[in-house]
């Protein structure tokens, strides 16, 4: 009875199978693998596509034609009817992937792997054809599994036919990514030595493709694990490979895949068949020495553009004169060159001002950037914005700010102040006075510096020290600049309004920005220590504007108990604000990095032992180096990092992502950044399991991102 | 005879440190100073004046089960005994993988395959495999009683995890031997190693 059912069940298994286009899929503990076809029929004397499709599980590849520096390419070893011949598989262009050192080239999910089949013109049609091939493939994650299965694939033959309803578009689309020769670009191979340089001619017109990667199709040629790195020639671009450490012989041709980012010719990417010219040797040892410790105690550069210093000093310069547009900036120079647009004064004294202005922003850069080489040559890990990790000086900024504003708002006077012999002190000597408004300019501006220059000056600061004051220069001459020209140019003055009561609304209105730039150092103030501190911050503000408000009031003849009310508040704010002051004046203690921060979301503190670690265990990790005070740093995370489509793509590499906070003082921070030759945030950087780490430009966008993840 | 192990360890510091030494056919094998299963510390510099064979192993890959349950591996063993040739079995797996094995798993594991090697050696940095540029399980070195590399690469020729292809497969290791025991160049130097990928 038993036997009957069976056999019927068998019956209705053939029968099923004997419809067209059906193939059971064979599965494996990680692999589901079927035969799939494009068309509905095979149509004598015409091409027929058909796919291996090997749906493998989460983390899993399988190999490309080249497998790179292990495992094995999948086959397939056709039985087919006569009249019928298969060609080979033609490969997808394959993904770089790392296994520890070294590197593979394979396929993760789904892939297509498609097969044209041919029919001779006199093949008879009506009738179903059964192809059978025996499929091999090596599958790895952590470990490696050989596995085969037995496929069939059953189709109709007929004059005529349809796109699969189930896979016409996929195979359709698989094929149409098949590497193809690259349309319109020419290229060249020249060996020189241990390097060949792939030279590549665009065709005329044709966009930038990005970041490109070559995939040999024999092994035995390029070092699969060694960097490939890219340059323009003219219009030309030129991608050095590395000659592989276990050269094969007769390596004449250089014949691959070559994959770039943006595309070429039209595709993702196309093959390549050049004659090598040249010499080459044998590369040197692969990954060996330089596998994927983190050479966090090393000052060497890893990646990213070499600036020369002509160029960074001219973004330093470019980035003085923007400087002067920013909030902590601007209102304290325009109150000053309005000032002398009410003056008439001769062109000599004018000259003088100038010059001396200009004295004083370029010598108090330099005294800061002199005071940051003695301290770093003292020992001290610190580097550009070392100012806003001390929340004494946060503390000091805000109430200076606080002050400024208030002034400008029209709370009190300066003049209230001083006595009257300073005061005839300072008109007699303008010139001093002009070089004293240079220092505070870049007093006041230091705080806008760190968040926006952050990085370029601490790549400055990674230099030798006469090449960082020269770049510290720049920026002072820059900053000094608009306020030089208008000082010796007073033409712009005619221009101007008559003074009157829009000069007072206008100053009034100036004293907004400085208010933003208090609101943003309190934020600042409270991510480097507590809610607390941000409390006795805003009462001792409170109290300086009670205080100023009531001498105001005294001096207006409001008699002897707003003078004492005015005392009473000052020394109300110190008393409340006393604690901010006490902490060591180069910051809080150095947050301990062999810990592990609390987490913040996905991400996890900085701890250079443990990222070593999982570097070496293959696993990709993607490291923020940021601050609360640097708004660069904030506007990336919103824009790029926080996004759901970085997050996922995040997720999908399983890349590790680390959080390395340096808003307070921390040695290991800063000596990580000086192991990727930076010295200020943001940074970000991609560490790729046994390749060198990458570098991302200082603003992200998604793509960028996506890009970076796309090498892994 | 025997080199003092505090100079190999600093030989084999020396060579990590430049880089400037290599192995592929023809050039300076590199030291190197790892433990037995046992524990005892076994260095090259121990074996200087003999061939010694190198073989990079893991239980747990399938290229490797496929070779010894062939019994081609051990056959090999065996004949390199016989020449007085050093043959030594090193697990690079790094300890922090998966497939890391303990000296006593190690020696148990060979014992069942019925394995001859000299010595079976482990590598639980992964420090020797990178000092040869170890790529897979297995992987292949034979050096001459000079000191110099004469073959780097695969066990044999044919590129599969298959049992039976092992009888028709020629292997690279026994020619390798074969040609320098009777005095002749090595024909097949360096081939391109398959298996999987070494675990460091």
């Amino acid at each position: 009875m038993k036997t009957i059912y069976f056999r019927a069940v068998l019956t209705i298994a053939a029968l099923a199978a004997s419809v067209a286009g059906i193939a059971a899929p064979v599965k494996t503990p990680h692999v589901e693998a079927e035969l799939v076809p494009e068309r509905t029929a095979l149509v004598p004397g015409q091409p027929n596509t058909v796919a291996l499709r090997l749906k493998l599980a989460d983390g899993w590849h399988t190999y490309w034609r080249n497998p790179g520096d292990s495992g094995l390419p999948t086959t397939l070893d056709w039985k087919l009817p006569a009249g019928v011949t298969a060609g080979p598989i033609e490969w997808p262009a394959p993904h770089a992937l790392p296994v520890g050192p070294l590197v593979n080239y394979g396929y993760e999910g789904d892939v297509l792997h498609p097969v044209t089949l041919t029919t001779t013109p006199d093949f008879l049609s009506g009738r179903d054809v059964t192809m059978t091939a025996r499929a091999d493939w090596l599958v790895c994650k952590e470990t490696c599994i050989p596995e085969g299965a037995d496929l069939t694939l059953t189709l109709p033959v007929a004059n005529r036919a349809d796109p699969d309803p189930r896979w016409g578009k996929a195979i359709a689309a698989a094929r149409a990514t098949v590497p193809q020769p690259i349309a319109g670009w020419t290229a060249q191979a020249h060996g020189d030595g241990a390097r060949i340089k792939l030279k590549l001619t665009p065709a005329a017109g044709a966009a930038d493709p990005g970041t490109l990667h070559f995939f040999p199709n024999d092994e035995g040629r390029i070092e699969a694990s060694g960097k490939q790195t890219l340059a323009r020639d003219g219009t030309a671009y030129v991608l050095t490979l590395p000659v592989a450490y276990q050269l094969a012989p007769g390596f004449k041709r250089v014949d691959g895949v070559l994959a770039a980012s943006a595309g070429i010719g039209g595709a993702a990417a196309a093959t390549l068949d050049v004659p090598l010219t040249g010499t080459i040797v044998a590369g040197p040892k692969p990954a060996g020495e330089d596998v994927p410790k983190l050479n966090l105690a090393g000052g060497g550069t890893a990646g990213g553009p070499e600036l020369s210093l002509a160029l960074a000093a001219l973004f330093a310069f470019i980035g003085g004169v923007i400087l002067n547009l920013m909030p902590c900036v601007f209102p304290v120079l325009s109150i000053k060159v309005l000032g002398f647009a009410q003056h008439d004064d001769d062109r000599a004294t004018m000259r003088k001002e100038a010059i001396a202005f200009a004295a004083g922003v370029i010598l108090t850069f330099l005294a800061l950037a002199t005071a940051l080489l003695m301290l770093r040559a003292a020992g001290e890990q610190l580097g550009w914005g070392f100012q806003l990790q001390s929340p004494v000086v946060v503390t000091g900024l805000a109430l200076l700010f606080f002050v400024l504003a208030l002034n400008l708002v029209g709370v009190f006077e300066f003049g209230q102040f001083a006595p009257a012999a300073i005061r005839g002190w300072t008109s007699t000597n303008r010139t001093l006075d002009a070089f004293g408004s240079g220092m505070l300019a870049v007093i006041v501006a230091s705080p806008c510096t760190a968040p926006f220059m952050g990085a370029a000056l601490g790549y400055a600061l990674a230099q030798p020290p006469a090449a960082t004051l020269a770049v510290f220069a720049a920026l002072g001459a820059g900053m000094a600049l608009p306020y030089v020209l208008l000082a010796l140019l007073p033409g712009w003055r005619r221009v101007l309004p008559r003074p009157g009561p829009w000069m007072v609304r206008f100053k009034q209105l100036l004293a907004f920005p400085l208010f933003a730039t208090v609101a943003w150092l309190v934020w600042v103030l409270g991510a480097q220590l507590d809610n607390d501190a941000v409390l006795r911050l805003l009462v001792a503000l409170l109290g300086v504007a009670f205080a100023l408000w009531a001498w105001h009031a005294a001096r207006a003849g409001g008699g002897r108990a707003w003078t004492a009310a005015a005392v009473v508040a000052v020394a109300g704010a110190a008393f409340v604000a006393r604690p901010l002051f006490t902490f060591d004046a180069r910051g809080p203690e150095p947050v301990a990095s062999a810990t592990v921060k609390s987490a913040d979301g996905e991400w996890v503190g900085f701890a250079p032992a443990r990222l070593a670690e999982l570097t070496a265990a293959g696993r990709p990790v993607f490291v923020d180096f940021t601050a609360a005070w640097c708004v660069t740093c904030q506007v990336n995370k919103r824009t790029t990092l926080n996004r759901d489509g970085v997050r996922d793509a995040f997720r999908r590499r399983n890349v590790v992502l680390v959080r390395a906070d340096w808003t307070r003082r921390d040695p290991a921070i800063t000596q990580a950044l000086a192991a990727l030759g930076r010295n200020g945030v943001p940074v970000y950087v991609l560490y790729r399991p046994g390749r060198e780490p990458l570098l991302l430009p200082e603003v992200l966008t998604q793509q960028v991102v996506l890009d970076a993840l796309a090498t892994l | 005879m025997r080199t003092p192990l505090s100079s190999s360890v600093a030989l084999f510091a020396a060579a990590m440190a430049t880089g400037a030494i290599a192995q592929n056919p023809g050039q300076a094998a590199p030291a190197f100073s790892v433990t037995d299963v046992a524990g005892k510390p076994v260095a090259l510099a121990d074996y200087k004046g003999k061939y010694v064979v190198l073989e990079w192993t893991n239980p747990e890959c399938p290229f490797v089960r496929a070779q010894y349950k062939a019994e081609a591996m051990q056959a090999v063993q065996k004949e390199a005994g016989a020449k007085d040739v050093v043959w030594l079995t090193i697990n690079s797996t790094n300890q922090s993988h998966s497939e890391y094995k303990t000296g006593a798993q190690m020696a148990s594991w060979m014992t069942e395959q019925g394995a001859a090697p000299k010595a079976i050696l482990i590598d639980p940095t992964s420090a020797a495999a990178r000092a040869y540029a170890a790529k897979t399980t297995p992987h292949m070195f034979v050096i001459d009683p000079a000191g110099k590399v004469i073959y780097n690469g695969a066990i044999d020729d044919k590129r599969s995890a298959s049992v039976s292809d092992r009888k028709t497969a020629n292997n690279y290791v026994r020619a390798a031997l074969n040609d320098a025991t009777a005095g002749r160049p090595v024909v097949v130097a360096s081939t391109q190693p398959y298996g999987c990928s070494l675990k460091y």
